[in-house]
């Protein structure tokens, strides 16, 4: 019964595997989209859009962040970050060439399977955007699906980032910007710029597009996405056709350090760095009352 | 394995075989019959200060530990019941179970209930359950004690000690005082009550945010829980530069257990971390993957919460709630 | 590597938990509760169970360092000692013995404390010896000795479950002593009346049957109406008042008109002051317990006295679950007092300027001691900038942090020709000592810690001190020998309590081994009174009669206006104490830090354009920090709070330096201030890249 601990091939890997800063780009205030290298190019599995990895920064400790783009031949893959705690902020003092750590990638993805020929609507807050950014460059790329269209919310025109990817996808998607704050007169660009929040934004939002969306991905900040979530419901969207990626501190990733949990109702038993972090609006529901 | 089992004229005589080829713990004391102690063996296998790995600025370099053998001696059936569950839990931790593998538990049958405990009403005791120890204690008289080996860990660790087998009549008189103990327990209805309530959802959140006030965050409930796992990390420099992370004991009851870098916080109101907290210990989805709650009814969370809010007071608060809504 | 145990007493606040310190191959894993510990009964607070990671070997220091022109460089102990002795004897012969001075710690053991007054006055010969009750019960100690004949709390903790009703009276007690709040908690929940007043909702309040949400320095407004309320009904215990009380006719006197406009002053209704009033006086047994929001005032000795005033009145004095009992700050500020480290009284609080009093030490010691008492902590700092004090010997406490306006003790501190520093971190204070000596923490020494109850309890050495850290006693005991002499010569801790027990009455009967035996015994414990006493008072005061002495309200010293409109009180947060030195090393404790550290109504933070957890600069006439608001309806509007335990944002650098013309409290719980919205999205700055901007500029 008891396995000796060194032949056990299950056990969870707490601790990281080398990996370089290669270079960044400033993209939107106090965010770098980062370009990383695994020392060993095969030395993690190939993640799925959506799922997420950790990051160590050496002396500062381990966050989350989702890939943008998943490791090359070369093991070079990229991700969004900004810069908000400890752990980022020690990553930007970082130079290229700086040895990091990585572990994962971990979680569920978005559910790709299901989306195809399905038209497609996505809404993102800030930098929620990035875990939707290896799905959006996927889903062009294999054309499954019958449409899609991005809503991207942001304070305000500098707060927005991953502009070379949006301006990439406005020839194959069709693309809302909402600011709260729109700032001088809208430049000549093929987004359509709305004001407030994509909340309020959606009634034009989908006047302008010439099909109902039937499934939707959310993804930043939870009031956001449930504000937007409920939105559809009473649309008539139903709950399973409804997904969001949560957002949660996290010391482990692999189910153990209890602090990502999500208690959505009162028998959830979640932990975001398993079960999710993309969920099905409906599991995050309670069960039907029982009495 | 069949449950093997022996006179033993006291349990002295075991503990001075063990030490010969284990470290005892806790080093002292003889074991204390129907009282755990306030700090159970948690710590013995989910340390409270774990050092992960170290960095050298090349290579992360994983740091298991690497204990000497170590006897748990005279463990109650709760804290054992309590690591049988982190066994579940931790099944995949390297750190957990490289401690694991060389801990030897010798269970105690208690023979009367404590002061807060409940054990009978969650199924972890008092008398030690056989598959969560290699060797049980049970005291027949103040000369005369059983000594049950469980599986070959336990039977092997005997070898060399030499035991009388012991006869049915004993085995029998065992399980009736275990019986008999169980009958003594006092009311539990409150925890039937407040754990139906918990699971159907029955709490009024008002109630939750007065139970939240009272919570002072201290950590003493999760520090002294035998079943509380959650961790936090933290990195150091060592003397030679490398960098070394740790993880240790964190309670889900601190404000800043969820709050994130961007200062989002989930949990913010007490009530609602300490609604979470009870749900972890008596939640139906928790018993449905570990096939029981995650309470083993020690009773410490009563004893050592300042606010008032250990087991029985909250138990008794919704199921009086519960009762003058109905 | 098998686990010792080592039975001590919680590092923290004047509660005195019981604590088992667990080591392993000399160093400390863990800490457990004892459950039966008479006070905490297997319990303690964040604090106390983070209290392995506050002196962690991390960040110690382990070696005495001495300033040179590149910075602190390390030194051996004989170096160390010589330079001090040296510059002690320069300032001595040049300037007189005046010119040197002694500030003790209220976390160090008696017998440190013992040691540190008996070298000012046995060595140095000086009664300038002080510690921080000065910042936290100068004024209760200087109350309750006029009012009752001694400052300490009168009864016991035990008293809170044998009790009918709780006045917890300006303190916070589950944050700041947690267990004890706790045991108010349960107490209420059993059936206690609790009452709180405070001009913050603190927890308790929002537990309490009632709440007094009075305005900032209303205390003695509200206590004189009281009291006038009381005899108006006849509510008051008139058999006490005949037999154990004077001045009852001057008190009646000085109430006569206390209602009138009392309701504008402290905001709050007459019949809610009636029903406390009744509530309190009709009880059959009724205990206060007050805190700082009582002696943090220009009025502070004054709020003592009104405090005592109500509890004579209604004889809720010298029986089980009465009393007056202020809630002391640190493990061992009442110690700190008991041992004489202040500058008018000798261990056992026998008056400096009583002869008979210098007569007896003078004899027992063998040598002369000085006449005059001394200087306060604060003339100390006032005499330095003066140019009337050289040489200061400060030990455990961070007085840059804690003091209230910084920039003045930074400047005294820097102006001095000797600062001794020791320190078991780095602090801001021992960052501008000439010598900084290492000393040895809670764990790795044997003495005793007075609780705020008056018991003293044994702590036990755990660990051998780190690196060449000693015990603060031992280092006080090398100065002396500097100084050739053998004052302080005593083989070990038990000795020096020994001595202890022979100067000072109310410890006379006390040993180490019955301490061990009864969990620690309640002063005073004389041949009378061997095994201790939890109740003072209960046939007599020290004083005879207990005196009833008229108070009259004394507004706050500076009130808000158009420049600075918002009044600015202190408060302290359970999970870090004092300048944070300990608890900030725990990385539990450090997380637990709110975002914001200005607590303000949402109503004010929206008149000034302020959101939740945004940056803000906080003014007052003497200082400017910058912080995060953290929006609560726990604060009234008008009134904002800030903790003081955090040197990015020391809330010290703007509070009022105003006293308490007796015992030279600050005013910390109140002073004007402004409050602005920083930039959108920008951070605060720590208070080192602020300084150097003046106040004007950023107005």
């Amino acid at each position: 019964m008891h396995n000796s601990i060194t032949n056990h091939q299950t056990f969870y890997n707490l601790t990281p595997t080398a990996m370089e800063l290669v270079d960044f780009i400033d993209d939107g205030e106090d965010a770098r989209h980062f370009r990383f290298r695994l020392i060993t190019p095969q030395s993690i599995n190939t993640p799925k859009p959506g799922q997420f990895f950790m990051l160590s920064v050496p002396g500062a400790g381990e966050a989350p962040f989702t890939f943008t783009a998943k490791p090359n031949n070369q093991g070079v893959f990229r991700a969004l970050i900004r810069k908000m705690g400890d752990v980022t902020t020690a990553l930007f003092q970082c130079q290229s060439g700086a040895i990091l750590g990585i572990r994962g990638p971990f979680g569920k993805g978005w559910p790709i399977a299901s989306l195809s020929d399905k038209k497609i609507i996505m809404v993102a807050g800030g930098c929620g955007l990035a875990p939707l950014t290896g799905l959006i460059d996927q889903l062009i790329a294999e054309r499954h699906h019958k449409h899609l269209a991005l809503v991207y919310g942001a304070r305000n025109r500098a707060l927005q980032m991953l502009n070379p990817e949006r301006l990439r996808w406005q020839r194959e998607i069709s693309l809302f910007d909402v600011l709260e704050d729109t700032g001088e007169t809208v430049t000549s660009s093929k987004n359509h710029v709305l004001e407030g929040t994509p909340l309020d934004a959606m009634d034009s939002v989908l006047r302008t597009l010439d099909w109902t969306p039937d499934m939707l991905l959310l993804c930043g900040p939870e009031v956001m996405m449930k504000a937007v979530a409920k939105n559809f419901l009473q649309r008539g969207l139903p709950a399973q056709s409804i997904w969001l990626s949560i957002e949660r501190r996290m010391h482990c990733a692999v189910g153990l350090c209890g602090h990502c949990y999500l208690s959505e109702h009162h028998l959830a038993h979640h932990y975001v760095c398993k079960d999710g972090p993309t969920y099905r609006w409906d599991y995050l529901q309670p069960p039907e009352k029982t009495e | 394995m069949k449950i093997q089992s022996f006179y033993l004229n006291h349990p002295n005589t075991l503990r001075d075989h063990l030490a010969k080829s284990y470290r005892i713990e806790p080093p002292q004391a003889a074991p204390g019959q129907n009282t755990p102690p306030l700090v159970s063996p948690k710590g013995q296998l989910f340390a409270e200060h774990e050092n992960l790995f170290t960095f050298d600025g090349e290579c992360f370099r994983e740091t298991l530990p690497n204990p000497e053998p170590f006897a748990l001696f005279g463990v109650q059936s709760c804290d054992l019941t309590a690591i049988s569950y982190q066994d579940q839990f931790f099944a995949n931790d390297p750190y957990y179970q490289a401690r694991r593998q060389q801990a030897l538990l010798i269970g105690i049958d208690c023979l009367s209930p404590c002061q807060h405990g409940f054990c009978p009403s969650v199924n972890a005791g008092p008398g030690v359950k056989h598959e969560t120890a290699d060797l049980i204690l049970h005291q027949l008289s103040t000369t005369s004690w059983l000594l049950l080996a469980c599986n070959q860990k336990g039977l092997g660790a005997l070898e060399g000690l030499s035991l009388n087998p012991a006869n049915q009549p004993e085995l029998n008189d065992r399980d009736d005082r275990i019986a008999s103990c169980i009958e003594q327990f006092s009311d539990d209805s409150h925890l039937k009550q407040g754990i139906t309530a918990i699971n159907q959802n029955q709490v009024p959140e008002d109630l939750w945010q007065q139970l939240g006030l009272q919570c002072l965050s201290c950590s003493g409930c999760t520090s002294l829980c035998p079943t509380c796992s959650c961790y936090g990390t933290w990195e150091q420099q060592e003397s030679n530069g490398d960098i070394r992370r740790q993880r240790f004991w964190d309670s889900c009851l601190y404000e800043s257990f969820q709050r994130e870098a961007s200062q989002h916080n989930p949990t913010e109101k007490a009530g609602e971390r300490v609604k979470r907290f009870w749900t972890h210990k008596f939640g139906d989805n928790f018993a449905k993957e570990f096939g029981r709650y995650g309470c083993v009814g020690c009773g410490r969370c009563e004893v050592t919460c300042p606010g008032v809010i250990g087991v029985h007071s909250v138990m008794k608060r919704i199921s009086s709630d519960a009762q003058l809504d109905n | 590597m098998a686990t010792k145990v080592t039975t001590t007493i919680c590092p923290f606040c004047g509660v005195g938990c019981g604590m088992n310190l667990l080591t392993e191959k000399n160093r400390l894993i863990s800490v457990e509760p004892q459950i039966d510990h008479p006070i905490s009964r297997g319990q303690l607070c964040a604090k106390g169970w983070s209290s392995a990671y506050g002196i962690d070997p991390k960040d110690r220091i382990t070696h005495p360092l001495i300033r040179t022109p590149q910075g602190f460089r390390q030194t051996s102990w004989n170096k160390a000692l010589e330079t001090v002795a040296a510059r002690l004897k320069q300032i001595m012969e040049e300037t007189g013995p005046q010119a040197i001075g002694i500030i003790s710690s209220a976390r160090a053991t008696n017998e440190d404390n013992y040691a540190a007054q008996k070298l000012a006055r046995a060595v140095l010969k000086t009664n300038n010896i002080d510690h921080c009750a000065r910042i936290c019960h100068s004024p209760t100690v200087a109350g309750l000795n006029q009012t009752l004949g001694s400052g300490a709390m009168t009864n016991s903790a035990e008293d809170i479950f044998e009790t009918d009703l709780v006045l917890v009276f300006g303190a916070d007690p589950t944050e700041n002593h947690s267990i004890l709040g706790g045991h108010i908690i349960r107490a209420h929940l059993e059936g206690t009346q609790l009452i709180v007043v405070d001009p913050r909702r603190t927890r308790l309040a929002k537990l309490a049957d009632t709440h007094l949400q009075l305005k900032p320095g209303s205390n003695i407004a509200l206590l004189n109406a009281i009291i006038k309320i009381i005899l108006d009904n006849r509510w008051q215990d008139k058999k006490f008042l005949d037999q154990r009380c004077e001045g009852l006719a001057q008190l009646t006197a000085s109430v006569a008109n206390a209602l009138e406009g009392v309701e504008k002053t402290t905001g709050i209704s007459l019949p809610k002051i009636e029903a406390v009033a009744k509530a309190y006086s009709q009880s059959k047994r009724a205990m206060i317990l007050y805190g700082m929001g009582v002696t943090q005032y220009v009025s502070g000795t004054n709020n003592v006295i009104a405090l005592s005033n109500l509890a004579l009145t209604c004889g809720q004095l010298g029986r089980k679950g009465t009393g007056i009992n202020p809630l002391r700050g640190q493990n061992n500020v009442q110690g700190a007092c008991d041992m004489g480290c202040l500058p008018n009284v000798y261990p056992g609080y026998q008056k400096v300027d009583n002869p008979e009093v210098r007569a007896k030490f003078s004899q027992h010691w063998k040598t002369e001691v000085p006449e005059h008492p001394g200087l306060t902590s604060m003339g100390m700092t006032k005499a330095t900038l003066a140019g009337e004090f050289r040489g200061l010997i400060l030990f455990g406490e961070n007085p840059v942090v804690t003091d209230p306006d910084q920039n003045l003790v930074k400047r005294a501190l820097g102006k001095l020709d000797l600062l001794v520093v020791a320190e078991l971190t780095m602090t801001d204070t021992a960052r501008m000592a000439d010598i900084i000596l290492p000393a040895a923490s809670f764990a790795e020494k044997t003495g005793t810690f007075t609780n705020c109850e008056r018991r003293v309890q044994h702590v036990q050495q755990a660990l051998p001190p780190l690196g060449e850290a000693r015990t603060d006693w031992q280092w006080l005991a090398a100065i002396a020998q500097q100084l050739e002499s053998d004052q302080l010569d005593w083989p070990d801790s038990e000795a020096v309590f020994r001595e202890i027990t022979e100067l000072t009455p109310i410890y006379s009967a006390m040993n180490y081994a019955k301490m061990d035996q009864l969990h620690g015994l309640q002063w005073p414990c004389s041949p009378e009174t061997p095994e201790g006493t939890a109740i003072l008072h209960k046939d007599t005061f020290p004083i005879g009669k207990a005196r009833l002495i008229p108070v009259h309200p004394i507004p706050i010293d500076e009130n808000i206006d158009s420049k600075y409109p918002l009044l600015l009180t202190t408060n302290r947060l359970h999970f870090h104490y004092g300048c944070g030195s300990m608890t900030r090393k725990s990385p539990l404790l450090e997380r637990e830090i709110p975002t914001g550290l200005l607590f303000i109504n949402p109503a004010d933070a929206n008149e000034l354009g302020v959101t939740h957890q945004s940056a803000v600069g906080v003014g007052s006439r003497r200082g400017y920090i910058e912080t995060r608001a953290m929006l609560t309806d726990d604060l009234p509007p008008g009134l904002v709070c800030m903790p003081y335990h955090f040197h990015e944002a020391p809330s010290n650098q703007l509070t009022n330096t105003a006293q308490d013309p007796l015992t030279k409290m600050p005013e910390l719980k109140a002073c004007a201030v402004f409050v602005q919205p920083l930039e959108p999205g920008s951070f605060p700055r720590p208070i080192d890249e602020i300084s150097g901007l003046s106040v004007e500029g950023v107005k």
